[in-house]
């Protein structure tokens, strides 16, 4: 089987065939979405999903530290953007700081409660902290509405220099979220090829050798949760934004979960574009087997256990045989010029 | 002084005592066995003096420094470097980036988000150099997993050298090895004394004998016999031990 | 909710019932983590389609005292002419054998992913609750129903001053004879002893001759049709609706850490620790009742990586 260290290993530049189209893709949505039957929002939903996502498998696929929690930090982001526009100011950058600032320290504080935990007592410790935040969420009213949520979230006009561009539209509001998607994803891209992701691979891989070749293997996986509760809460300020609403049903089990199913169907296991793979095909599936049955979410999680079964690669890992097949080449990793 | 010295070591797991008492000391540029039957404690051993775990009494000195109950990391980071004896490697990655996590130059950029793993043609020389050194240059871009067990015994050795060790701690290096790949090991093992101080743990008794310059036999977690090869095979215990009928 | 303090003049008065009624809860979390327990001690599967089997049962169950399927047939007329204690205990005993069937389906789902990381058991079983949770979604509708209880096990008594829901001490006293008779299987039965050198030795129940596959078939059926009666029991306290699931696999779950995984009696502990700790906390924060447990899991698990009375397992790494 394939793993992630190989993949990614290859390229030096992050200017390779799958940014190129993810970029083009991205950037193009919004002319060719509505002619295949789709519509504006989706994409939308999706490019968040998709930060989100990328966010979660540096912990999840990269560092291999299974959090079910994870829907916690998103809605987090949600909540610190919204009270950041009803009781701060109205600010589109201030109220996205805030979101990262409030799930980066959320994921920081939790993050070194989990570090020196493994295997499936760290899974079920972001459960508990996950199932905490939720269930704050819904007891709280007096800060976050409680099960109806925040309401009423604005939408801040994004200004740049003398332009000043309306969010409310929801074809710009596309274009500023992809954006930040795509920043989103370079960035990560440079961390798992940077020496950081090599490391976070290598304690995935084996703890114990990291330890002794002098790695505070602690506070990496400390820094791997805090980072990715960061994306998580960046995504979640623009789910606020999305939606107009924070509310706590993003942060339940069942939705954290619903992440973890799409990063494997993906192929975040195996490969970085993985997760996106997987954020796309959830959506679409939703829209087009939601358009056909009520029943559609038994027939992806059927889908995803046979996945289980017999791929755990996922999409991503079979995309990757079938080129290879094609193509009739041995990958090889070994970067051209080392 | 000696370089690394363990003094009354003891360490249980709940009521079971696995090591009653450990004293040892390993001279600067020798090579120290250490020796036993199964079971007698040694890669308890072993993990207690990396810091795996930490003793319930006694005391570890390192160049003259108390390392006793220091985390592995900063330990490893101090100098002390070990091999495993279950093999313990990044299974997935290629062989050449087995070592380069193990350089501390490539530590000393890992927070640096900017550098490219491979882009940076020091580190790659420098980990070049260590698999030269055990013969695995050739087979850089291969991944570990995909290497001969002989072949990943050697990657091990790779990565404690790789580490820039002062001390360096090999856990039976010639478990499961055949007669002609121990030879090379005990080979590659009298080149890298000329640079390093080495703690062996066997218990092939010819091995420790062509190599130690002293040894430590434990058993029940003691040291019961220390000395050179050739006081110990004049010793009387060892020689009427099971232990000696090997040698 | 069912149990109120009459006299609340004493504070200790006014306690007591929250205390009676967290040992029920306890004794009933106990009941639904008995399956759970099992198949994470044998198999270390983390089976998170606990809760949807749990539902499941219930639903299977109820359908089988009201013949909802085929109630207008001649053969559901004659069936529903039954008094309701003879189709209660028909329910009882055909709910929990169905989810066990459907459990045995799922440890044949589950065979691809032995020997791999404990994740893809985990993943895989997740995938199988919301499959079985859409099913029943499917089939049963998405409102709430409530399960028929015979009459001599429903309504309320009196005792010192006090009113107690019956149906609650029924149910606390069939999870005590049910703690006990697994107990006493696991203990006092040669198959006991099998599935106990299952979890912890699988070489050692070959080399004995016994067939591992039909072992581990069996005790996730075992497992499952425990859910289900646990569903079964439950039903008339909670409701009965389909996303009842995860609201269930997360307290065994969270029971059978702070437990510590394979032990028994550290689950029954934890069990009835979750009970009280959330029907005390319900005496003084009546919506914060259910966050307790999660603050017990934290402030146990945190500290002690075991749980209550844990082994090592292979589920560490």
């Amino acid at each position: 089987m394939i793993t992630l260290s190989d993949i990614p290993a290859r390229s030096q530049m992050p200017l390779t065939l799958p940014m190129g189209i993810f970029v083009v893709v991205m950037a193009t949505a919004p002319f060719w979405l509505a002619r295949v039957g789709l519509y504006q929002y989706l994409g939308v939903e999706i490019a968040i999903w998709v930060l989100f996502a990328m966010g979660f498998n540096l912990l999840f696929g990269y560092t291999g530290l299974h959090s079910f929690g994870h829907g916690a930090y998103l809605g987090i982001g949600a909540y610190a953007f919204g009270l950041f526009q009803h009781h701060a100011a109205i600010s589109l950058w201030g109220g996205l700081f805030a979101a990262i600032a409030a799930a980066s320290v959320a994921g920081a504080v939790v993050g070194a409660f989990l570090s020196h935990r493994r295997g499936i007592y760290y899974a079920l410790l972001t459960i508990g902290f996950g199932q905490v935040f939720w269930f704050s969420a819904m007891k709280l009213h007096w800060l976050t509405g409680g099960e109806d949520g925040l309401l009423n979230i604005p939408r801040p006009d994004l200004v740049i220099g003398p332009w000043r561009f309306d969010l409310n539209d929801n074809a710009v509001f596309y274009w500023f979220v992809a954006a930040i998607t795509i920043a989103a994803v370079l960035l990560m891209w440079r961390v798992v090829n940077a020496p950081v992701g090599r490391v976070l691979q290598a304690i995935r891989q084996n703890e114990t050798r990291a330890r002794f070749v002098g790695y505070d293997v602690w506070r990496w996986k400390w820094l791997a949760f805090t980072i990715s509760a960061a994306f998580a809460g960046l995504a979640g300020g623009l789910f606020s934004m999305a939606q107009q609403s924070a509310y706590p049903d993003v942060m339940s089990l069942h939705q954290s979960g619903i992440i973890v199913m799409m990063v494997l169907v993906g192929g975040g296991l195996v490969s970085f574009w993985g997760p996106v793979l997987g954020v796309v095909l959830y959506f679409v599936a939703r829209d087009v087997l939601g358009g056909l049955t009520e029943a559609w979410l038994l027939w992806y999680g059927l889908l995803f256990v046979i996945m289980v079964m017999v791929r755990p690669e996922g999409m991503a890992g079979l995309l990757h045989v079938l080129l290879r097949r094609t193509s009739g080449q041995v990958s090889t990793v070994k970067p051209e010029k080392a | 002084m000696a370089l690394f010295e363990a003094r009354g070591i003891q360490k249980r797991f709940g009521a079971r005592v696995v090591l009653e008492n450990i004293s040892l000391a390993i001279e600067a540029g020798t090579v120290h066995g250490i020796m036993g039957p199964n079971g007698a404690g040694k890669t308890t051993c072993f993990h207690v003096l990396t810091g795996h775990h930490p003793p319930d009494a006694g005391s570890i000195l390192f160049d003259g420094n108390d390392i006793t109950g220091l985390k592995p990391h900063v330990i490893a980071r101090m100098g002390v470097s070990r091999s495993f004896q279950m093999m313990n490697l990044f299974d997935d990655a290629v062989v050449i980036e087995n070592v380069m996590l193990a350089l501390p130059a490539f530590r000393a950029v890992s927070g640096s988000p900017l550098r490219e793993t491979f882009g940076d043609r020091h580190l790659v020389d420098l980990a070049l150099t260590v698999l030269d050194q055990v013969g695995l240059a050739g087979r850089a871009w291969e991944k570990a997993k995909d290497l001969s067990y002989g072949d990943r015994r050697a990657l091990e050795i790779a990565v404690a050298l790789a580490a820039e060790p002062r001390i360096l701690f090999l856990d039976e290096p010639t478990a499961g090895l055949g007669a002609q790949a121990t030879q090379n090991l005990i080979r590659l093992i009298q080149k890298l004394r000329q640079h390093y101080t080495i703690c062996v743990i066997e218990h092939d008794m010819r091995f420790l004998f062509e190599l130690a310059d002293t040894i430590s036999v434990v058993h029940w977690g003691q040291v019961i016999v220390e000395g050179t090869p050739a006081g110990l095979k004049a010793n009387k215990w060892v020689a009427r031990s099971a232990l000696g009928e090997v040698a | 909710m069912p149990v109120f303090a009459v006299n609340n003049v004493l504070h200790m008065t006014s306690l007591v019932p929250h205390i009676v009624n967290g040992l029920t809860l306890g004794l009933l979390f106990a009941l639904i983590a008995l399956g759970f327990t099992l198949i994470v001690g044998v198999m270390e599967v983390i089976n998170l389609a606990h809760g949807s089997l749990f539902t499941l049962g219930a639903y299977l169950a109820m359908s089988t005292i009201g013949a909802s399927w085929f109630a207008g047939t001649p053969f559901g007329i004659w069936w529903l002419e039954f008094p309701l204690n003879v189709r209660y205990f028909l329910g009882l005993a055909l709910g929990p054998v169905l989810a066990g069937a459907v459990g045995m389906l799922l440890e044949l789902c589950l065979r691809p992913t032995y020997g791999k990381a404990p994740l893809y058991g985990l993943l895989l079983t997740f995938g199988a609750a919301i499959v079985v949770e859409e099913a029943i979604r499917l089939v049963w509708g998405t409102g709430e129903q409530s399960m028929p209880v015979p009459q001599m096990i429903s309504g309320a008594f009196l005792m010192g001053g006090l009113i107690f829901s019956t149906y609650k001490f029924y149910a606390a006293g069939f999870a005590i004879v049910a703690i006990l008779m697994v107990w006493l299987f696991l203990e006092r039965t040669p198959y006991g002893a099998i599935i106990k050198a299952g979890a912890h030795d699988s070489e050692m129940v070959r080399a004995l001759g016994y067939d591992l596959g039909r072992l581990r078939l069996l005790v996730f059926g075992f497992g499952s049709a425990l859910a289900g009666i646990a569903g079964m029991v439950m039903a008339p306290i909670w409701g009965l609706r389909p996303h009842l699931g995860i609201d269930v696999v997360i307290p065994a779950f969270l029971i059978i850490v702070i437990g510590g995984v394979g032990s028994f009696w550290g689950a029954v502990a934890a069990a009835i620790l979750v009970g009280l700790a959330t029907g005390i906390t319900g005496a003084y924060a009546p919506a914060w009742s259910l966050m307790s447990m999660y603050i017990l899991l934290i402030a146990i698990v945190g500290f002690r990586a075991r749980g209550l009375l844990g082994r090592r397992s292979a589920l560490e790494n």
